[in-house]
């Protein structure tokens, strides 16, 4: 990409023109050798209908008293300690091969290892894993286990001098791993170097000890909990899974009973709407509106070129803009909803988006399932042979070195199905416990059915907004 | 964990149902729902073939350096496997796209100029199972990579060089100056 950009520069003062000689920004990144069609017409048309039924039928036959508020939780099993430590090894064992790999490896993205475990197993894969098997995350979270490492340590050595952690700020809450999130997008979406292995190693190693400061400041699970932005990204989307991890036990529970147990402390509306809108740009930035002949983008880009910014600058403050008008977007559409069932009374709205914001997980997972599932199935095979050679310098370490991905593994048509039945589970999912939270919300079950039409336009909203990322009007 | 402090639920009966849908109610609900759907789909799915976006234009520009100076009559020619796709010429949601000359199927052109595609970057369209032929020009060489396919030629300078392969995988790719990293052209295969 930044060749790119460079040779797109290089090519305009050749030419002297004083048009704008623009490179093509609409890929995501280097790694995707496979890009998906737009979803055609008719499964568009067709889903969007599935939507309308679903939401109607919904009001219809969901059920008058709250049932996933408080689910029981049954134990599965125990797993000892040693296997706890065993995976906090592995996970900084992984980290640290990335990291090295990211320093000491080829500078081509798709040769090293760092760039596809990072933004392909880890960012897409993790949540995907998630989902299913619970916070598979928290297990294997490398920063947090070098801190209980030295935190064990320490205890041996100097058991009870250790200094108290420092109270975690209430009013601070979520925003940090809002902004995280945010910040890993803009690294992902925006970001020239997005694809640079070194570079992507120094900002895993400078996140890794901005996390080991936070946790030895305020505690390692207050921080995990709060401020580690990927603990509490994969954390979110764990509360959706059937299983869940508590204290070394596993418990089965009903799927989305763990969201209405969300702690919605500051900074979790910012969370979710970061969540939903970064991947929402990743798709709209991808289309025609966006990077078109004369779209948003090439223009935006052609008036902070005039003001003087350079090829690269002025694509990052346009892809900056468009990440945030995103989120903003999504934002505005959440509060719209809210504010529309402020109407029906009793509650304040402030208190109504917090209350109702478990509701928009199913629909951020949704949104990642279906913008990231292909390359998660085509990408992901590279994993095969980047294990053999991650430093790309043609060793094989387990002889899977010249594996290839099959892009048929999967066909187009294969892809679309999935991504229409991610948006309409999502849509079912977050109906559904939003449906359940207006129950306890409002006594009467008739204001509830009433609020509910709003988040049900909220609902609608996003899955559409989803539907037409994926169409060929957005592509 | 803290946990956000609920009003109690309302008594049983309380917030007593209004709605007094029975269980067979709820049950028709769902599967006529259900039907509606599932009818909605052997419908659309079987008759909306052409309007199917992806066959609708065999060539579009996304972004074009060198406005329009393109060499649109070689191009906007599709492979001619299906001869009706010339109808949904109309439905192209390309910026540039011009209508194609109904002439024998003729292999799709970039010519590369200074390091960058002339008329910008090109979606060439198929259908899985056509037979691609692509001609690159270009001014400097480099080498040609058509991703996903993984097909690489080198092309010298003044030079061109012409890829003839089967559509086998679907999805969209990009055709690359490998060492110069820039993009010329898109390859599209969509569902036969």
């Amino acid at each position: 990409m930044r060749r790119r950009l460079r040779t797109a520069a290089v090519a305009a003062m050749l030419a002297g023109a004083s048009a704008a000689v623009l490179p093509d920004a609409a890929l995501a990144h280097g790694l995707v050798g496979r890009q998906d069609l737009p979803i055609p017409r008719w499964l568009f048309a067709w889903a969007a209908a599935v939507v309308l039924v679903i939401s109607f039928v919904a009001l219809a036959v969901l059920w008058p008293r709250p049932r996933l508020e408080h689910v029981r939780e049954r134990r599965v099993l125990r797993v000892p300690a040693a296997l706890e430590a065993l995976c906090g090894v592995l996970g900084i064992a992984g980290f640290a091969a990335v990291v090295y790999s990211g320093f000491a490896g080829t500078q081509t993205a798709t040769a090293n290892l760092a760039p596809t475990v990072i933004f392909v197993m880890f960012w897409v894969g993790l949540p995907f894993a998630t989902a299913v098997l619970g916070d598979v995350f928290a297990a294997f979270n490398p920063w947090r286990a070098v801190a209980r490492g030295a935190a064990w340590v320490a205890g041996r050595v100097a058991p009870g001098r250790l200094p108290e952690p420092m109270p975690y700020p209430s009013w601070l809450g979520r925003w940090p791993a809002a902004l995280g999130i945010l910040a890993f997008a803009w690294v992902e979406l925006v970001y020239v170097n997005r694809d640079d292995p070194s570079i992507l190693a120094g900002l895993a190693l400078a996140y890794a000890i901005v996390q080991l400061i936070g946790m030895s400041v305020y505690g390692i699970d207050t921080w995990t909990r709060r401020a580690d932005a990927f603990a509490v990204y994969f954390g979110l989307f764990a509360r959706l899974a059937p299983l869940h991890w508590r204290d070394r036990t596993l418990y089965r529970r009903p799927p989305l009973g763990g969201a209405p147990q969300l702690d919605v402390v500051p900074g979790t509306v910012a969370m979710l709407c970061v969540m939903i809108g970064t991947t929402s740009f990743d798709g709209f930035s991808q289309g025609a509106l966006w990077t078109g002949t004369n779209g948003i983008a090439p223009t935006l880009q052609q008036r902070f070129l005039n003001l003087g910014f350079s090829q690269e600058t002025a694509l990052q403050i346009t892809f900056t803009l468009g990440l945030v008008f995103m989120v903003g977007v999504v934002a505005g559409v959440y509060r719209l909803g809210i504010a529309g069932m402020g109407s029906i009374g009793g509650e304040q709205q402030a208190d109504l988006a917090r209350r109702f914001v478990h509701s928009l997980i199913p629909i951020a997972l949704a949104y990642v399932v279906a913008h990231y599932f292909s390359l998660l199935a085509y990408q992901g095979q590279a994993m095969a042979s980047l294990a053999s050679d991650p430093l790309g310098d043609g060793s094989d370490l387990f002889g899977t070195a010249s594996a290839t991905i099959d892009y048929n593994v999967i066909s187009a048509t294969g892809v679309w199905y999935v991504q229409v039945a991610a948006l309409v589970l999502g849509h079912a999912a977050g109906l559904t416990l939003a449906h359940d939270r207006a129950l306890v919300v409002y006594r009467r079950v008739l204001d509830a059915t009433r609020s509910q039409y709003w988040m049900l336009a909220v609902m609608v909203g996003f899955t559409s907004l989803g539907l037409w990322l994926l169409s060929a009007s957005a592509q | 964990m803290p946990r956000m402090s609920l009003p109690e639920y309302p008594s049983p009966g309380g917030g007593a149902p209004g709605r007094g849908t029975s269980r067979a109610a709820r049950v028709g609900f769902i599967l006529g729902g259900l039907a509606v759907l599932l009818i909605a789909f052997v419908i659309l799915r079987g008759g909306d073939d052409s309007g199917d976006p992806s066959s609708s234009s065999s060539v579009q520009t996304t972004a074009a350096p060198q406005a329009s100076t393109g060499v649109a009559t070689q191009e906007a020619q599709s492979t001619g496997a299906n001869g009706d796709r010339g109808a949904a010429e109309t439905g192209s949601t390309s910026t540039s796209a011009r209508p194609a000359p109904p002439t024998e199927p003729a292999p799709r052109l970039v010519r590369v100029v200074d390091g960058q595609p002339q008329g910008g970057i090109k979606t060439f369209s198929y259908k899985k199972g056509d037979q691609v032929l692509l001609t690159v020009e270009s001014d400097t060489a480099d080498e040609i990579h058509v991703h996903g396919y993984d097909l690489k030629r080198n092309v010298t300078a003044g030079g061109s060089v012409q890829f003839s392969f089967k559509a086998t995988i679907e999805g969209r790719f990009e055709i690359e100056l490998e060492d110069a990293g820039v993009q010329i052209a898109m390859l599209e295969v969509t569902p036969s």
